[in-house]
């Protein structure tokens, strides 16, 4: 086996990484939140692979009774759609905890920057992908967030114009899902390589290791099963007894060009949606979510705090965050006041444009 | 195996209770993921739609003799025809030599089911539908069909007789399933 493995590893570039993971060492006491990186992968493995068996069936010509056949004609086509509906689901839920967590540890810093904007990059990919899956539904819910998208992008102007339409192919009509399937999934195939590339870098940045060295295998391995066994328990649970669960009722009617738009998003992109809704004008929308994303990505120079342990206000303030990102999607969702939104939403930004670089400069003197 | 010191019958070891814990999870992770992966693998074979149109059952006892109806499979017209018996007499003293595509009449039609000629209904030819299943219409010099596009003549088995054709009808995938009912694929 082990000369099998070198005999392989020695004419395979990038092998001998993935064997040498089997044998790495690691700092005793990792905590098991450690392994989400790793059930991200589970999942976009399983996105694929009931993602491609979908496509099979999938005709975006008539999406909406494709869907039904798939249900209806598929053997345990019914399930392999839950499959693909419970699995993103988790996926965004995992990389948001993920996010969170490198937020609150500061791990976005130098030298693990990188990895941070690939992580970062990933969220961006997913928010895509999981936005054309919608949209690919050919429900009610999905046309009109196209429709309106498509407003939007007859508004720009200039280079964003020109890349909206390109994407977008013009006024939703026949041929427009079965261009926006096609990047579903090439960005899916996109967010593979970068799930990847972002766990070399977060792999190249962690420190080198002094002292006692646990070995990966059999410790951290035993660690890494018992964290997938409960995600496995989890996406049973799910695909069991909620397979629609935060995915809103709307898309369960087929799209209709006459019905007035309301949209009401799957629980991961309302956050999102709640933040771009605030602002006035289509065209607002789409740079706030553009801003949204750019400034995760900056984040590692918002950070003035050069190296100090994170304190207890950054930490406070990361935890009100989180609260405040989860706020604006449930209020998104079921709307209550009349100002929530738009607080909350300045909330957001003040956070990462105000109170990042002031408090990690006034906790790193 | 952890190496056992201990008398035979004795409380087993920590290690053997520990492999076979580890038996035991390896064997449910085992089944956890063949049991994800199985709708995937299932998922991929014909759906009922395609296995409903794959074998279609056709009555053949409501066709009268010296007469054929046209039923399309795999998108194609497939051509039943009942000989009568002066038809079947008539086949079988047809010389080979006077055949372009000599075959006896044991090797078109079903053994036991004599009186029924299955063949796929298009010209061998140009590709065309074939014309001739009711007496009354055109059948060519051999009571069988005939090409409406370039004029090759068929006998009642689907043996070329003349035209641009140089192969005979081709014969289907079919098995009777009782004397009234033939199924296709």
């Amino acid at each position: 086996m082990e000369a099998k493995q070198g005999w392989l590893a020695s004419r395979v570039p990038g092998l001998g990484c993935v064997c040498g993971l089997m044998k790495e060492g690691r700092a005793p006491g990792v905590c098991w939140i450690a392994a989400l990186p790793a059930l991200l992968g589970a999942l976009l493995a399983v996105l694929l692979a009931s993602g491609a068996v979908i496509t099979v069936y999938y005709n975006p010509w008539h999406a909406y009774a494709s869907l039904q056949g798939i249900t209806r004609e598929v053997r345990g086509g019914w399930l392999v759609l839950s499959y693909h509906q419970v699995g993103a689901s988790l996926a965004f839920a995992l990389l948001y905890l993920h996010l969170f967590r490198i937020l609150l540890v500061r791990g976005y810093r130098a030298p693990a920057e990188f990895a941070w904007m690939l992580w970062v990059k990933l969220l961006a990919l997913l928010l895509l992908t999981g936005w054309l899956g919608f949209v690919l539904n050919g429900g009610e819910g999905g046309y009109s967030s196209l429709f309106n998208t498509s407003n939007a992008a007859t508004t720009l102007s200039g280079f964003p114009g020109a890349v909206a339409m390109w994407f977008l192919g013009g006024q939703p009509g026949g041929s427009t899902l079965a261009r926006l399937l096609v990047f579903h999934v090439l960005l899916a195939l996109c967010a593979v390589w970068v799930i990847l590339m972002a766990r070399a870098a977060a792999r190249k940045a962690r420190p080198m290791l002094q002292g006692r060295v646990v070995p990966f295998w059999p410790v951290y391995a035993a660690q890494y099963f018992a964290a997938l066994s409960a995600l496995a328990l989890l996406f049973a649970l799910l695909l069991g007894f909620a397979p629609h669960w935060g995915q809103g009722t709307q898309n369960a009617i087929p799209a209709a060009a006459m019905a007035v738009p309301s949209i009401s998003y799957p629980w991961y992109l309302t956050p999102l949606a709640g933040l771009a809704g605030v602002f006035p004008s289509v065209t607002g929308h789409i740079w706030a979510v553009v801003a949204a994303v750019a400034l995760l990505y900056a984040l590692p120079w918002l950070d003035r705090s050069k190296g100090a342990p994170p304190g207890r206000v950054y930490k406070l303030l990361t935890w009100l965050l989180a609260l405040d990102v989860l706020a604006l999607g449930l209020f998104t969702a079921c709307p209550i006041g009349p100002m929530l939104p738009e607080l909350l939403t300045f909330w957001f930004f003040f956070h990462f444009l105000v109170l990042t670089p002031l408090v990690t400069m006034m906790e790193a003197a | 195996m952890a190496e056992s010191t201990a008398k035979p019958g004795a409380v087993p070891a920590e290690a053997d209770r520990r492999d076979f814990l580890r038996i035991l999870a390896m064997a449910g992770g085992a089944v956890g993921v063949a049991s994800v992966i199985w709708p995937l693998v299932d998922a991929l074979n014909p759906d009922a739609a395609g296995a409903a149109q794959a074998q279609p059952i056709v009555t053949v006892s409501d066709i009268p003799e010296n007469s054929a109806k046209t039923v399309y499979w795999a998108n194609m017209p497939i051509l039943i025809r009942r000989l009568t018996d002066k038809q079947i007499a008539d086949a079988e003293v047809v010389a080979m030599t006077d055949l372009p595509d000599p075959a006896e009449i044991s090797s078109r039609v079903a053994p036991g089911n004599g009186h029924f000629v299955v063949v796929v209904g298009l010209n061998t030819g140009t590709p065309c539908e074939l014309e001739g299943n009711s007496p009354s219409g055109p059948r060519g010099n051999y009571e069988g069909w005939v090409c409406p596009c370039d004029g090759s003549q068929y006998d009642v088995l689907g043996r070329v007789r003349s035209g641009p054709a140089k192969r005979n009808l081709a014969i289907p995938r079919f098995t009777f399933i009782n004397k009234a009912q033939i199924q296709l694929g």
